[in-house]
């Protein structure tokens, strides 16, 4: 039980720190072409995104895929 | 296109609102820790510090559950609603000072990682006076910063409204786990019959609240399906299953219509082009007006009519949406003539 939950503690952790990544990549270079509504927004709106971005950060890689493709 | 995304879309009424939230929160937090101290003369700090944020977020939790049943039981309570993502991201932080510090204080000092603690320190899970209830807590916490990280609007455009909504209705899974966070948890050490009173006042008055508003809500309901089913209304589809700036097309009573919908409207017309009778309900709006998918012809969807100087005529339909429901009346209204469209509710 214990080596099972480490062991998604472990992948939560790196799920969550791949996610820090993808989002300060995806603040820099990918937000206003995934939600054009996003242009000119301040470090503020993106701080406060930031924690549901480490959550939903795949759904965010694809449709930053989808819409450079 | 829209406006663009501010960080809070900060005016007076928000100010004023979150300035007496804040008076409220510190008016509980002061309460709440005069209490513990008086009780419990000796508290630590720690625990002073896990109790009333506990209490407070608890308390918050229920106001936050009880606004949205009020404000559709009267209207008066509508102003409650309007800030309530700052009320609910709030409790949210409150119930992370208490999440922190009980994990800091009852799982941070072994050699065991202190979340992989919360799960494996106590393993009476066929126990109820002993039960593991600080899981339950740490899933409700983790519910809640799931709806706290996704409460900016960003998160609603981009998740789409019905994932956002389903996703921000996992506060009654959090309630439930809280409930039982509690009643497993403190309840079982601070057993005065008192704190089961609470708990129980506090269930009842927010599943009461839910059912009575329940019930008010059928009622409307009812009497606007009986009052359309006595003008000569029809329920034909689900609003969702009408393209945005698209149409459906239904034959009822013999008539074949086409339903579209644009602009957060809902018309209805004849289904057939004047043209070479080309099926307009396969067609989309363009530039605000009906277009055949055939050769383009266009009609204005509010009254049928071709734009001018096109002289072109259809048949329209009264349209009602009860419920996410499209009613219509199939008694055809003269060609070109005017038909409020049904309007629909802001997601």
């Amino acid at each position: 039980m214990e080596g099972l939950i480490q062991v998604i503690v472990q992948i939560w952790l790196i799920y969550t720190v791949i996610g820090i990544v993808f989002s300060m990549l995806f603040f820099k270079f990918g937000l206003v072409t995934v939600d054009e509504s996003a242009e000119n927004t301040t470090w503020k709106f993106k701080l406060l995104i930031s924690p549901g971005m480490l959550i939903f950060w795949p759904l965010f890689a694809l449709k930053w895929k989808r819409s450079g493709s | 296109m829209g406006v663009n995304y501010k960080a809070v879309q900060w005016n007076r009424q928000k100010k004023n609102y979150d300035v007496v939230l804040w008076m409220i929160i510190g008016g509980i937090v002061l309460l709440f820790s005069s209490l513990q101290l008086v009780i419990h003369p000796e508290i630590t700090a720690e625990t002073l510090i896990i109790r009333t944020s506990a209490l407070t977020a608890f308390v918050l939790l229920h106001l936050i559950l009880m606004i949205g049943p009020l404000a559709r039981l009267d209207t008066r309570f509508l102003p409650l609603l309007y800030n309530r993502r700052h009320l609910g991201v709030s409790m949210f932080l409150i119930a992370l000072i208490h999440g922190a510090f009980s994990i800091i204080q009852f799982h941070a000092l072994g050699d065991v990682n202190p979340i992989v603690s919360v799960f494996t320190s106590n393993p009476n899970y066929q126990s109820i006076s002993e039960f593991p209830f600080q899981i339950l807590g740490f899933i409700a916490l983790l519910i809640l910063f799931l709806m706290a990280a996704t409460s900016h609007d960003f998160w609603l455009k981009n998740l789409s409204p019905e994932i956002w909504k389903g996703l921000h209705m996992g506060v009654y899974l959090a309630y439930g786990l809280v409930i039982a966070h509690v009643a497993t948890g403190a309840l079982q050490y601070e057993n005065h019959p008192v704190y089961w009173g609470i708990l129980f006042v506090g269930f009842t008055a927010v599943a009461t609240l839910h059912i009575f508003a329940s019930i008010k809500e059928n009622k409307v309901l009812t009497a606007l399906k009986t009052n359309a089913v006595n003008e000569g209304f029809v329920e034909v589809l689900n609003v969702e299953s009408i393209p945005i700036s698209g149409a459906k097309a239904v034959f009822i009573h013999n008539q074949n219509i086409a339903i579209f919908r644009y602009l957060n409207r809902i018309s209805a017309v004849h289904n057939v082009c004047k043209h070479q009778m080309g099926p307009l309900g396969e067609g989309e709006i363009v530039d605000g007006c009906i277009t055949c998918p055939w050769h383009g012809y266009q009609y204005i969807p509010e009254n049928g009519r071709a734009p001018e100087p096109f002289i072109e005529k259809l048949h329209t339909y009264s349209v009602k949406v009860i419920d996410g429901k499209v009613w219509v009346n199939p008694t055809p209204k003269p060609e070109g003539t005017y038909v409020e469209p049904a309007i629909l509710e802001q997601q």
